[in-house]
């Protein structure tokens, strides 16, 4: 016992070096794929007000060029309103649809933190569960998919976005429908790569490329970008296909939560399936 | 003005820089400042290891909540604190540090503060990208990163104790 408290003693120094580094290690990996709590996130009521408060000042760097993005997008859904339309026929038409019902609902949001350069980028939102955000709802913006909800608080959320390590947002290469997943290596933020696509299938360069909607987080067809660049993986039979994203995250600050009203309904159907193919199928 | 209200606010000074501003400085190709090891270099020298440790942690934990990376900044500023007291012996003088001196780089000497805090600054960003990337094969980014970042933040972190210092001592 004695020799014991004399080797603590001893290595005193290291052995609290040691254990702080497990703590901060053992944080870092565990909130890195599970969240437990938003008090350590930019989610936390603190810290989201002084990043507001910040973000209240540099919001307005880029005022014009937002307020003709928004403009634009303004126009694209007003020119499908029926007031601007020509009436070819001069009865009146009033349609009860039945056919479709809506699935989608979105919840406007601004991106009040974020980041780029980091292996992982999370950015930070001025909704929360107030507004009726949950996890794992997609996000994104009139130009390209954002990412996916991580953490939520009552008047805040962050999203893990595009630019992280295992984000595997199911997309496809739009003329020939070739599903792949979407996935970042962490040096240019303006560029992303496709994974699991056979290397016997040929890609056009400069087509688009779309969310497929397969897991109920996205609707399907929200522009992700164009293949820049198609490249064989050595020993592997698979295409590296990059992405230039058509979003620029460097600059992104208005962005739509997507709500589906549909989720618990799929979740309980792909509940169903016995539990050894289920992790194919989420995500 | 005595010495723990000064690093109280320095403290704070240094969260709130690195927070709200060179975080939002994104520059790409791998630049990405970092000026808060800057605070526990100025620590005082007879300062202990485990005090140390302990802000460094703290600070650490703080600045990570603001930057969503859960421990990845504290881990990186707890190893820097260790290696501050080994580094500072193999650099000091022969009869020991004046106790009324700080270590800046106006009182220890433009040679002395380079050495001493160029190895700490390059440790504090190889481990941080080191952890970030997590993964060998990628280790010529992981450097190119490390070196991207720690020559700026080492002469932004030059230029901020003429501005947080000098200031300081004619009070």
């Amino acid at each position: 016992m004695r020799n014991l408290i004399a080797f603590l003693r001893r290595f005193q120094i290291f052995l609290i070096f040691a254990s702080l580094q497990v703590i901060s290690l053992v944080l870092y990996v565990q909130f890195l794929s599970f969240p437990r709590s938003q008090y350590l996130t930019t989610a936390s009521n603190v810290t989201a007000k002084i990043l507001t408060w910040e973000n209240d000042v540099t919001k307005h760097f880029d005022l014009s060029k937002n307020n003709y993005a928004l403009q634009r997008e303004n126009i694209r859904l007003r020119e499908r309103l029926p007031e601007f339309m020509y009436k070819l026929s001069a009865q009146k038409v009033k349609i009860q649809d039945t056919v479709f019902q809506q699935q989608y609902t979105y919840i406007p949001g601004m991106v009040i933190n974020s980041s780029v350069t980091r292996r992982n980028n999370y950015f930070t939102l001025n909704i929360g569960s107030k507004q009726g955000v949950q996890p794992n709802m997609g996000v994104f913006s009139d130009k390209g998919v954002v990412g996916i909800v991580h953490n939520v608080s009552e008047h805040y959320c962050v999203v893990k976005s595009v630019l992280t390590k295992d984000i595997n947002i199911d997309v496809i290469i739009e003329p020939i429908h070739l599903a792949g997943i979407l996935k970042w290596d962490g040096h240019d933020p303006r560029r992303g790569s496709i994974d699991g696509i056979s290397n016997d299938l040929r890609i056009k360069k400069w087509s688009r490329v779309v969310t497929r909607g397969g897991s109920g987080i996205f609707p399907k067809g929200i522009p992700v970008g164009k293949v820049e660049r198609i490249e064989s993986i050595e020993g592997e039979p698979l295409w590296n296909v990059v992405v230039r994203y058509s979003e620029d995250y460097r600059t992104l600050q208005r962005v739509y939560v997507v709500k589906n009203v549909l989720i618990e309904e799929q979740h309980e159907l792909e509940g169903q399936i016995p539990p050894d193919e289920e992790e194919d199928l989420l995500r | 003005m005595n010495n723990l209200t000064k690093n109280i606010i320095r403290f704070f000074v240094f969260v709130l820089l690195q927070t709200l501003i060179f975080n939002q400085l994104e520059i790409g190709y791998g630049f990405h400042l970092m000026i808060h090891p800057l605070f526990i270099m100025l620590l005082p020298f007879e300062m202990g290891v485990i005090s140390l440790m302990g802000l460094a942690f703290l600070m650490g934990i703080i600045i990570d909540i603001f930057s969503n990376t859960y421990g990845l900044h504290a881990s990186s500023l707890v190893m820097m604190a260790y290696f501050r007291p080994i580094v500072f012996k193999f650099y000091g003088p022969r009869e020991g540090y004046d106790p009324l001196k700080e270590p800046n780089v106006f009182d220890m000497g433009n040679r002395w503060f380079t050495f001493v805090f160029g190895i700490l600054l390059l440790t504090h960003h190889l481990w941080f990208f080191l952890i970030e990337i997590f993964q060998f094969n990628q280790l010529f980014f992981i450097l190119q990163k490390t070196i991207f970042s720690a020559v700026p933040s080492f002469l932004i972190c030059l230029l901020l104790q003429s501005f947080l210092i000098k200031k300081s001592k004619t009070k």
